[in-house]
């Protein structure tokens, strides 16, 4: 069993009253609260602006809240952000990584950079395999593989790290419907072992298919908050656009 | 944590294939540089030697010293004046010695080869002040900005990386991967030195020891100034420009417009001005002599001897006087001209100092013993040695030879055939470099900005980074 599941039931990731407004005065995030416990897929949906991955980037403490608290493991992400990067992991919406690096390169050193430098060729060559690539590119500089390939080896630097949450910023843009399906059984595989996955994403299909809470964003706020359980049978897309539209302005939580 | 980020930077550049272009440029402009520069040295040393044979050939046969004439003394080429040339091409090589008054220096190597003054020589500091500055901004202008573009950065702060970590380890990477590649090549460049036969002294080496060292502040110096602009930008094209443009006003401009200002500051006169005034000055002392050497009445007129004696002594005389007021007079005009040299010379280098560029190619030129001394240094040896040539010539003829004098030969029916003079008993004219000690304290200011512009812009780069938003 994960040393994360053991310690107690506290959520992995806590968004706690969170605002975040811009020197231009734009108001990016309001009042954001949610969790994300361990073993479940937290589903952000909204569109342009929405604020989704300016969530994202509070978590890493790229940037500062302007009230409230982004929380890793309990740990406030931007009084201890080295502490609290600790036990979570990344992956963006274009994976790029070093082309001049093979993927075990590539793997070597962000898993030196996420702490642990006791991987070998085995290790690599296993988590690879894993994600779905092939042996024959384990190998190969990244300069020839395409964005599916890229978002495996990203996948697999955040599963490399081994840390409890994972944070993911539209990770399935620009996938072709295999390496999107791949990819989504991929987090599946990674929630039954534990991981608390936040996923900002447009693809309302694939967040329906694979999360446990579906969380709708519109300007910041977070305007309808349901378990994908209550969903079933309902048409999400309908639902989403009823909410952007405004028809029900008041957001909701489960 | 910084281990892992250097050994990263060093391997993703090693590897790139803009790494593998540059470099062999560079190294084979290295090689390149030692290996026209030892020829060059073997060449001048030739020359210089030749010279000097030459000088003592045209006294051969001559029975009589009063008849030495036109010796020349020669600047020898030093091997590390080759390598960092400095103004030793510009500067003349050769003096005429007469044993009185002021020494002037011709024959610049440029005067012998202009078509080197056009395009210059590949010489260590133009290949430390053009290449190794480009080489710096090509690796170092998208450190931070061109990491943010690709997404790397985001994924690597995502960790828990300090931020000040993750730029030390950039930098570190980068001088490590780019200068040792460069160390290899020079020493390799070293080695060619012995191959052809120069010899370089304990002195020498640890000279070049200190050029390499200036050399790698330098590079330094352009590695963080343009990790510091990459910090400062978000864009590699916005920083890249931004680099261009500092690095064209830093090596290309304000060296130049130092000069122009400081010239345009003090007003200091064209030599050809100083040598109108001294020739009226000498003019005017001759016509008063004149009338003096028309009344001179010998005393022993049945002695030609004695007579040919008296007249020397006279003469000698008149040219010791001549000689003095001169040397009052152009000692005014030279010092005022000196001095204002110097406080111009001291405004060009204080605003050129600005330029990392120009506190290489001072600290460089400077520990080659090629900086603008070199000119006063050759200078003031070549009067000492003068004063030591007027000695010996007063010992061999009994009078100081320097200057213009008529000499008269009266043979008495049919002596013995005189002996020839030996030219080999002439003073020997040996030119001491400047010291190590002197030379380091010259250099050390500069040295001291470049390993300071090297702490400011790495603080600069440290200070942005820990404000950029890698988003």
């Amino acid at each position: 069993m994960n040393e994360w599941m053991t310690t107690n039931d506290a959520p992995l990731l806590e968004a706690v009253n969170l605002s975040k407004r811009y020197e231009d005065g734009v108001l990016a995030v309001d009042g954001l609260s949610f969790t994300v416990q361990p073993g479940q897929i937290f589903a952000m949906l909204g569109g342009n602006g929405a604020g989704k991955t300016t969530t994202i980037n509070l978590f890493l403490n790229f940037l500062e809240p302007s009230s409230g608290d982004a929380r890793i493991k309990g740990i406030v992400t931007h009084r201890e952000p080295l502490q609290a990067k600790k036990h979570v992991a990344y992956v963006s919406e274009n994976v790029m990584l070093y082309s001049n690096f093979t993927a075990v390169q590539n793997l070597d050193f962000f898993a030196r950079l996420g702490g642990c430098d006791k991987y070998g060729k085995t290790d690599y060559r296993e988590v690879l395999l894993r994600v779905g690539l092939p042996e024959s590119v384990h190998h190969k500089r990244l300069k020839g593989f395409s964005k599916g390939m890229r978002q495996k080896c990203g996948i697999a630097i955040a599963m490399l790290k081994n840390a409890p949450a994972i944070l993911l910023d539209e990770p399935t843009a620009g996938l072709d419907p295999q390496a999107g399906h791949d990819f989504i059984k991929l987090l599946a595989t990674l929630r039954d072992e534990g991981k608390a996955i936040l996923m900002s994403t447009h693809d309302i299909f694939r967040a329906k298919e694979v999360a446990d809470v579906i969380g709708i964003m519109d300007r910041g706020r977070l305007i309808m908050q349901r378990d994908a359980a209550d969903l079933a049978g309902q048409d999400l897309e309908h639902l989403y656009l009823q909410h952007m539209a405004g028809h029900n302005s008041a957001p909701e939580n489960s | 944590m910084l281990k892992t980020i250097i050994e990263k930077e060093i391997r993703d550049i090693i590897g790139s294939t803009k790494f593998a272009v540059t470099f062999g440029i560079c190294a084979v402009l290295i090689l390149l540089s030692f290996y026209v520069g030892a020829n060059n040295y073997l060449v001048s040393r030739a020359r210089y030697e030749a010279a000097k044979a030459e000088n003592l050939r045209q006294f051969a046969g001559l029975t009589d010293w009063l008849s030495v004439r036109q010796h020349r003394i020669f600047l020898p080429p030093q091997p590390l004046g080759v390598l960092v040339t400095g103004i030793s091409n510009d500067i003349g090589r050769t003096m005429q010695i007469t044993g009185r008054g002021e020494l002037t220096a011709e024959d610049s190597r440029f005067n012998e080869d202009p078509l080197f003054a056009i395009f210059r020589f590949l010489d260590l500091d133009f290949l430390f002040g053009i290449v190794l500055s480009l080489l710096a901004m090509v690796f170092g202008y998208d450190v931070i900005s061109g990491e943010k573009e690709r997404g790397t950065l985001r994924l690597a702060l995502a960790n828990a990386v300090p931020r000040h970590t993750y730029i030390l380890g950039r930098f570190c990477g980068n001088f490590i991967a780019l200068a040792v590649p460069l160390i290899a090549a020079m020493l390799l460049g070293c080695l060619l030195l012995p191959v052809f036969g120069i010899a370089l002294t304990g002195g020498e080496w640890l000279r070049l020891g200190l050029i390499l060292v200036a050399g790698l502040l330098y590079f330094g110096v352009f590695l963080t100034l343009a990790i510091f602009v990459s910090a400062l930008t978000h864009r590699s094209s916005s920083s890249f420009l931004v680099v261009l443009v500092v690095w064209i006003l830093a090596v290309m401009i304000i060296p130049r417009v130092a000069v122009l200002l400081a010239g345009r500051a003090v007003d200091v006169p064209p030599l050809d001005e100083i040598d109108a005034q001294k020739a009226a000055f000498n003019g005017q002392l001759w016509r008063e002599h004149r009338e003096q050497v028309a009344g001179f009445k010998p005393t022993a007129d049945d002695d030609p001897e004695k007579l040919m004696g008296e007249f020397h002594r006279f003469m000698g005389d008149l040219a010791d006087e001549r000689d003095k007021k001169m040397q009052e007079f152009a000692g005014r005009l030279n010092e005022d001209r000196h001095n204002r040299c110097r406080v111009q010379q001291r405004i060009a280098f204080t605003l050129a100092r600005v330029s990392p560029a120009a506190q290489l190619t001072m600290a460089v030129s400077a520990l080659a013993g090629t900086a603008l001394e070199l000119k006063d240094h050759y200078q003031q040896q070549a009067l000492a040695y003068q004063e030591q040539y007027a000695r010996f010539m007063k010992e061999k003829t009994g009078i100081n030879t320097g200057g213009q004098m008529m000499i008269l030969r009266i043979r008495q029916g049919e002596d013995e055939e005189p002996k020839p003079i030996d030219p080999g008993e002439l003073p020997v004219f040996e030119f001491r470099p400047l010291g190590l000690g002197h030379s380091l304290g010259a250099a050390i200011v500069d040295l001291g900005l470049l390993a300071l512009g090297n702490v400011v812009f790495f603080a600069g780069a440290f200070i942005t980074f820990g404000r950029y938003d890698v988003r």
